[in-house]
C-alpha cells in the first residue's frame, strides 16, 4: 500500500510545485555532469587522434630487424590497420653531385594518421596527399632539390637503380625533431628498395610498423604482442612517442579530468543542497502522516520510492539533456573548434547515468533519510525539530560518494586523495573562519531602523545558516577560481614553450669561411638569427686523471635514468665568450669576455650532476685526434626546447683555435620568406639546413587545441557552480522570505527590504570571496606542485578578483532570487510557507 | 479505553531538568469525552500527545484501547495510531500540497482502505465542505481548514478523537460551529474524545473537565477552571 501511497503523494507533491526545485536541480546537475562528460570525452579523443600525427599511426613498433610475422598476423586478426616503413641513409646522386640522405621507403598504405604534403617546387605550401610516391619516382625534402641541383622529371640515382623525381616533399607527419634525422629525406616506395640493392646483411635499417584502430583494439594488441617483441624492438603511442606533445597531452588530459571530478563535486553539492530544502519542508508533512499512522519504515519506503521515481526521471532526463547539450556546444563552437570531433562515445552516456545515480544516493539520500527520525509530536510542540534532525551517520554517503566518484572519474587514488583531504582540511578551515567573521561583534533585536544594520543583524542572527552558506559560496568559488588558474598557468607554461619568432630552422656544417657572407645574407634578407657557434666533435678521456669509464662507472648517480648523459659519449663542442643568452649558472662563474688564460670549461647541468662533474674537476678531451685539457669552471641549466643552439660542453675563448671546425646557427624563418632557402642553399651548397617549423607549427597547434579544449571545459564548470550558488540561494529562501514578509506587514519600506536583501547577500559574496580566493591559493599551490609539475607563483590579482565576484555574483543572483518577497503582497508568501 | 499510571515526563534543557508532567493517574472510558484545562505551562499539551502515542514519557505507563503504548517501539505505535487514533490541530495541520479531499484521503490511504475517496467524499459533504473538495488549504478559510481537518480525523473510523486547542485560531462564531461539529460527529460515531482546550464553551460540552496545574492533575466533574 506504501508503493501506491508513495506515487500518489509523488504526483501531488509534482502538481503543488513543492518538486520542481528538487527536479531541476537534478536534472540539471545530471546534465551538467553529462554534458561535460560527453565533451570532454570527444576533445579528448579528438587530441589524441590528431596527435597520432606526429607518428602517423596510433602505436609504432620501431625494430632494427624484420618484425616476426605471427605478430602482424595478430594486428590483422584483431582488425588493427597497419602500415610499414623502412629507413636507412644512403648517398643519392644526380648528374653531378652527390649527397648523404635519409632514405625512407613507404608501402601504399602509409600514413594511417595525418597527410603528407607535396609540391611542384622546393619550399612552396603544397598540397595535400594520402600515400607515398608510386614506384619508380623519388620524393625529396625541398632543401635537397638545390643541394642536389634538380628539379622535377630529372633522375636520381640511388644503389645500382635510378629513379624520377616525382615531386618536393613539403611535410611528413612522422617527421620527428632533433639532430637524429640529420639527412634530408628522400622518400621512395616500399617495392623499389630490392632494386636499389643497398641493403646488405649487417646494414643500419630501422623498420617500422605502423598500426591505428580503436583503442581497445590498440590496448589488446599492445597487451599481446609486447612481451613477445625482442629486446631492440621498441612499441610505443603518441604519448611515448613524441614528448613535448605527451607532456602537454598529459597535463590537458589531467585538467579535463579535474574539471570533470570538480563538476561533479558541484553538482553533487547543488543537490544537497535543493534535498535538504525539500527534506525541511517536508518534516511538518512527515510529522502528520505519522499522526495519522505512518509507521518510520512506511515512510522511508513513501520517501524511498519518491526519490527512486524522482531520480530515475531525473537522471534519464539529465542525461538527454546532457546528450543534446553537448552536440549544440559543439555545433555551436564548431567553427571555433579546429580539431574534428569524433562522434560521442556510449561509455561517457553511462557515466552520466551512473554519475546521476551515485549523485543521488550520496548526496540528496541523506536528508531524505532524515525524515524518517521526524517526530510526530512536532505537530503540536515545535521545540523537538532540532534533535531528531542530527544524524551524523547519514553524512558517511556523501563522503563515500564523493571519494567513490572522484576515484572512478580520476582512477588514481594519490589524486583522489590528495583533493578530497585538501577539500576536507579546508572546508573546517574555511567554516571556523567564516564563523569567526559572522561573531565579530553581537547586535541585539532586529536592528531594523536602516538598511545597512537590519541586514547584519540579520546575518548574525541566523550565524549558523549562513556560516554554511558561506562555506557553500566560497566552495563553488574556490573551485572556478582555481581552475581558472591552473588554466593560466598551464597556457602561460604551453606558450612559454615555443614563444613566438622561435628559430624554426637550423643551420650546420658552415665552413668558417663562409660565416661572415651568411650572416650577411641573413641579414640583408632580414632573417632573426642566433649568432654562429664553432662545432667539433670531441669526447673526455679522463676526469682528475681517471680514465672516464672508470669514473662513470664509480661516480655516475645510481638515480638517474637511461636519457641522462654519459659523460664518456662524443659531443659537439663550441666555444663563447659569453654565456648564451637563455643559459643561467648555477655553480661557479662564467669567464670574463677577453679571458685569456688555461683552458676553461662550462658544462650543462644534467652531465655534470649525472656523471658527479664539479666546478675545479680536471677533464682531458680527445679532439681529433689530439688530448685537451681543461678545469670545469661553472655548470650552466640550458633550456633545450629553445630551438636555439645549445651544448653541453662550452670552451672559452681561444681553447679550440688549433682545431679546424665548422659553425652552427639557428633562424627564424616567416612562411612567406620560405623561398630564401633556394637561394641561401644554391650559394653555400655545403652548408645544411634543418627545417623544423612544419614541426613547431604542429606544437603549437595542438596547444591551441588543447587550450581552446581547457576553456570550454572552463565555461562549463562555471555553470555547474552558478547552479550551486542558485540551490543555495533557494534553500535559505524560506526563512528569509519569511522574515521579510512579516517586517513587510510591519510597514517595512519596500526600499529597507530591498537594501538589506542586497547588502546581506552582497556581504556573505564578499566573505565567501575571501576566502574563496584563500581556499583557492592553497590547492592551486598543491595541485601546481603536485599534478601539473608546474612553478607555483603567487597571484595578487586574484585577490582582488576573489572578493569582487564574490561580491557581485552573490549579490546579484541573491537579491534577484529573492525580489519577489518585495513584490507580492506579504500573506501571500506567509501562506505558501 | 484510556488509562495512565504514574506518568512523568521530564526533558532537558539549557537551565538543568526540567519536570512537565508528574505521577498522573487518569481513566478515560469508551465514548466518554473530557476536557483537559488548565492555564499555559500547566502540561495538558503535552499529556495530549503522551495519551495519543505521539511522544515517550520518562515514566509510568500509558494503555490506549487494549494497548501498552509504553511497552511499543515507534513502528508500533505508529500502527496503534493509525488503527486508533484521530487528530484535530489548533493550526489543522493539513498539507499544503494536497487538496481538501486529498487530505481526508490521507488516513484510509495509508491504511490501504479502497474506498477512500468515497467515503472522504461524504464526510466532507458531511462538514459542509461539497463545494470544496479540490481546493488547498491556502484557498480555504481557516474554519473551512478546520472543518476539512475534523474529517480527515473521522476517516480513519477512529475510536478515540484527540483534539489541540481546536477552535484556538478561530472566531467565536466559527469556533462555535467548529464545536458543534465535534460533538455530533462525536456522537454519530460513538468516538471517545480528549481534547485540550482553554475555551468554556468547548470544556462545558464535555462530560468531564480534568484540571492541570504545574504538570499535576485534579479534576472536578462539571466543574470548570480555565487559564
Amino acid at each position: 500500500m506504501n508503493l501506491r501511497l508513495a506515487l500518489k503523494l509523488l504526483w501531488r507533491d509534482w502538481r503543488s510545485g513543492e518538486l520542481t526545485l528538487l527536479l531541476a536541480s537534478l536534472v540539471i546537475a545530471v546534465g551538467t555532469v553529462t554534458t561535460i562528460t560527453l565533451f570532454v570525452d570527444r576533445l579528448q579523443q579528438a587530441l589524441i587522434n590528431e596527435s597520432s600525427t606526429f607518428l602517423a599511426a596510433d602505436r609504432v613498433i620501431s625494430s632494427r630487424s624484420p618484425l616476426d610475422a605471427d605478430i602482424l598476423e595478430k594486428a590483422e586478426t584483431l582488425g588493427l590497420e597497419q602500415a610499414q616503413t623502412l629507413s636507412f641513409l644512403s648517398m643519392v646522386f644526380s648528374d653531378d653531385r652527390a649527397q648523404m640522405a635519409s632514405v625512407k621507403a613507404v608501402d601504399p598504405r602509409y600514413p594511417l594518421r595525418g597527410d603528407l604534403i607535396i609540391a611542384d617546387e622546393p619550399f612552396v605550401r603544397g598540397n595535400v596527399v594520402n600515400r607515398g610516391p608510386p614506384p619508380g619516382r623519388l620524393w625529396l625534402e625541398s632543401r635537397l632539390m638545390p643541394s642536389l641541383d634538380v628539379v622535377r622529371g630529372d633522375m636520381l640515382e640511388i644503389g645500382v637503380a635510378s629513379f624520377e623525381v616525382g615531386k618536393a616533399l613539403i611535410k611528413e607527419p612522422d617527421r620527428g625533431g632533433g639532430f637524429n634525422s640529420v639527412g634530408p629525406r628522400v622518400m621512395m616506395n616500399l617495392a623499389d628498395v630490392d632494386k636499389t640493392e643497398v641493403i646488405q646483411p649487417g646494414s643500419r635499417i630501422t623498420w617500422r610498423y605502423l598500426f591505428a584502430g580503436d583503442t581497445t583494439q590498440l590496448d589488446t594488441f599492445q597487451a599481446w604482442a609486447e612481451p613477445r617483441l625482442p629486446e631492440d624492438t621498441r612499441m610505443f603511442g603518441v604519448k611515448e612517442g613524441t614528448e613535448g606533445i605527451g607532456d602537454a597531452l598529459d597535463r590537458a588530459e589531467r585538467f579535463l579530468l579535474l574539471g570533470g571530478l570538480l563538476g561533479v563535486v558541484l553538482a553533487g553539492v547543488a543537490i544537497a543542497l535543493a534535498a535538504q530544502r525539500y527534506s525541511v519542508r517536508h518534516y511538518d508533512h512527515v510529522a502528520i502522516l505519522k499522526t495519522l499512522g505512518a509507521t518510520p519504515n512506511g515512510i522511508n519506503t513513501i520517501y524511498l520510492v519518491i526519490f527512486l521515481v524522482l531520480g530515475t526521471i531525473a537522471t534519464l532526463l539529465g542525461s538527454g539533456i546532457g546528450y543534446v547539450a553537448q552536440s549544440v556546444i559543439v555545433q555551436i563552437l564548431d567553427p571555433y573548434i579546429p580539431v574534428a570531433l569524433p562522434n560521442p562515445g556510449v561509455t561517457p552516456v553511462w557515466l552520466g547515468l551512473v554519475t546521476g545515480f551515485v549523485c543521488l544516493f550520496a548526496f540528496a539520500l541523506p536528508p531524505l533519510l532524515k525524515l524518517r527520525a521526524t517526530q510526530p509530536v512536532r505537530v503540536i510542540r515545535r521545540d523537538f525539530e532540532d534533535e531528531s534532525i542530527t544524524d551524523r551517520f547519514t553524512y558517511v554517503f556523501a563522503v563515500a560518494g564523493t571519494l567513490g566518484l572522484m576515484w572512478w572519474y580520476s582512477q588514481d587514488w594519490y589524486l583522489t586523495l590528495l583533493i578530497f583531504s585538501g577539500g576536507l582540511v579546508a572546508l573546517v578551515v574555511l567554516s571556523l573562519v567564516a564563523w569567526g567573521l559572522l561573531r565579530s561583534g553581537r547586535v541585539l533585536g532586529m536592528q531594523a531602523g536602516s538598511a545597512w544594520r537590519l541586514a547584519l543583524a540579520g546575518m548574525q542572527r541566523r550565524g549558523q545558516e549562513n556560516t554554511l552558506q558561506i562555506l557553500v559560496f566560497s566552495l563553488a568559488i574556490m573551485l572556478l577560481l582555481m581552475l581558472f588558474l591552473i588554466r593560466t598557468a598551464l597556457i602561460e607554461d604551453w606558450r612559454a614553450q615555443i614563444p613566438e619568432n622561435a628559430p624554426n630552422h637550423f643551420a650546420i656544417n658552415i665552413s668558417p669561411r663562409d660565416t661572415d657572407a651568411i650572416r650577411d645574407l641573413l641579414e640583408a634578407n632580414n632573417v632573426q638569427s642566433q649568432p654562429l657557434y664553432p662545432m667539433i666533435r670531441g669526447r673526455i678521456t679522463t676526469v682528475n686523471g681517471e680514465p672516464v669509464a672508470q669514473w662513470v662507472k664509480d661516480h655516475r648517480e645510481p638515480e638517474v635514468t637511461r636519457d641522462t648523459p654519459r659523460a664518456s659519449s662524443g659531443r659537439n663542442l663550441t666555444w663563447s665568450a659569453t654565456l648564451p643568452g637563455d643559459n643561467e649558472i648555477i655553480a661557479g662563474e662564467w669567464w670574463p669576455e677577453d679571458y685569456d688564460g688555461n683552458v676553461l670549461v662550462s658544462l650543462e647541468r644534467d652531465l655534470a650532476r649525472g656523471n658527479n662533474l664539479s666546478t675545479g674537476d680536471e677533464l682531458v678531451f680527445n679532439i681529433q685526434g689530439r688530448e685537451l685539457k681543461a678545469r670545469v669552471a661553472n655548470v650552466r641549466t640550458v633550456s633545450w626546447d629553445s630551438m636555439r643552439p645549445n651544448f653541453y660542453i662550452i670552451f672559452s675563448p681561444g681553447a679550440l683555435d688549433e682545431f679546424p671546425s665548422t659553425y652552427m646557427t639557428s633562424f627564424h624563418l616567416a612562411d612567406d620568406n620560405k623561398l630564401f632557402l633556394n637561394e641561401l642553399l644554391r650559394e653555400f651548397p655545403t652548408m645544411t639546413v634543418i627545417e623544423v617549423d612544419a614541426i613547431i607549427e604542429q606544437i603549437q597547434q595542438i596547444i591551441q587545441h588543447v587550450t581552446m579544449a581547457i576553456e570550454l571545459v572552463l565555461v562549463l564548470i562555471v555553470i555547474a557552480g552558478g547552479l550551486v550558488l542558485l540551490a543555495s540561494i533557494q534553500a535559505s529562501m524560506d526563512e528569509r522570505f519569511k522574515q521579510h514578509a512579516i517586517l513587510r506587514t510591519l510597514g517595512a519600506s519596500r526600499k529597507l527590504i530591498m537594501g538589506s536583501l542586497i547588502i546581506e547577500f552582497a556581504a556573505l559574496g564578499f566573505f565567501a570571496g575571501v576566502l574563496a580566493t584563500l581556499g583557492a591559493e592553497v590547492a592551486v599551490y598543491g595541485l601546481e606542485t603536485e599534478i601539473f609539475d608546474l612553478q607555483y607563483h603567487v597571484n595578487p590579482q586574484l585577490w582582488l578578483l576573489g572578493p569582487v565576484i564574490g561580491t557581485l555574483l552573490i549579490g546579484t543572483i541573491g537579491t534577484l532570487a529573492t525580489r519577489r518577497v518585495v513584490n507580492s503582497p506579504p500573506t501571500t508568501i506567509l501562506r505558501e510557507l | 479505553m484510556i488509562k495512565t499510571t504514574d506518568l512523568g515526563k521530564t526533558v532537558n534543557t539549557s537551565e538543568g531538568q526540567l519536570t512537565i508532567l508528574k505521577g498522573i493517574d487518569l481513566e478515560i472510558n469508551k465514548s466518554e469525552s473530557v476536557a483537559i484545562v488548565g492555564v499555559s505551562g500547566s502540561g495538558k499539551t503535552t499529556l495530549l500527545s503522551l495519551l495519543a502515542g505521539l511522544d515517550t514519557p520518562t515514566r509510568g505507563e500509558i494503555y490506549l484501547g487494549g494497548y501498552e503504548l509504553t511497552a511499543l517501539d515507534e513502528e508500533q505505535r505508529a500502527r496503534v495510531r493509525g488503527e486508533l487514533v484521530g487528530f484535530v490541530f489548533q493550526t489543522f495541520q493539513l498539507l499544503g500540497s494536497l487538496t481538501a479531499i486529498e487530505n481526508v484521503m490521507l488516513p484510509a490511504e495509508l491504511k490501504g482502505d479502497r474506498d477512500a475517496a468515497s467515503r472522504a467524499k461524504e464526510l466532507l459533504g458531511r462538514v459542509g465542505l461539497e463545494q470544496r473538495l479540490h481546493h488547498y488549504p491556502r484557498q480555504l478559510s481557516g474554519g473551512e481548514q478546520q472543518r476539512v481537518a475534523i474529517a480527515r480525523a473521522f476517516a480513519s473510523s477512529a475510536d478515540v478523537l484527540f483534539a489541540d486547542e481546536p477552535t484556538g485560531n478561530l472566531d467565536n462564531a466559527t469556533g462555535s460551529r467548529i464545536i458543534d461539529l465535534i460533538f455530533d460527529l462525536n456522537r454519530e460515531f460513538g468516538t471517545t474524545l480528549v481534547l485540550v482546550t482553554h475555551d468554556k464553551r468547548l470544556a462545558d460540552r464535555c462530560d468531564r473537565s480534568i484540571q492541570m496545574s504545574s504538570g499535576m492533575l485534579g479534576t472536578r466533574d462539571n466543574e470548570v477552571v480555565t487559564g
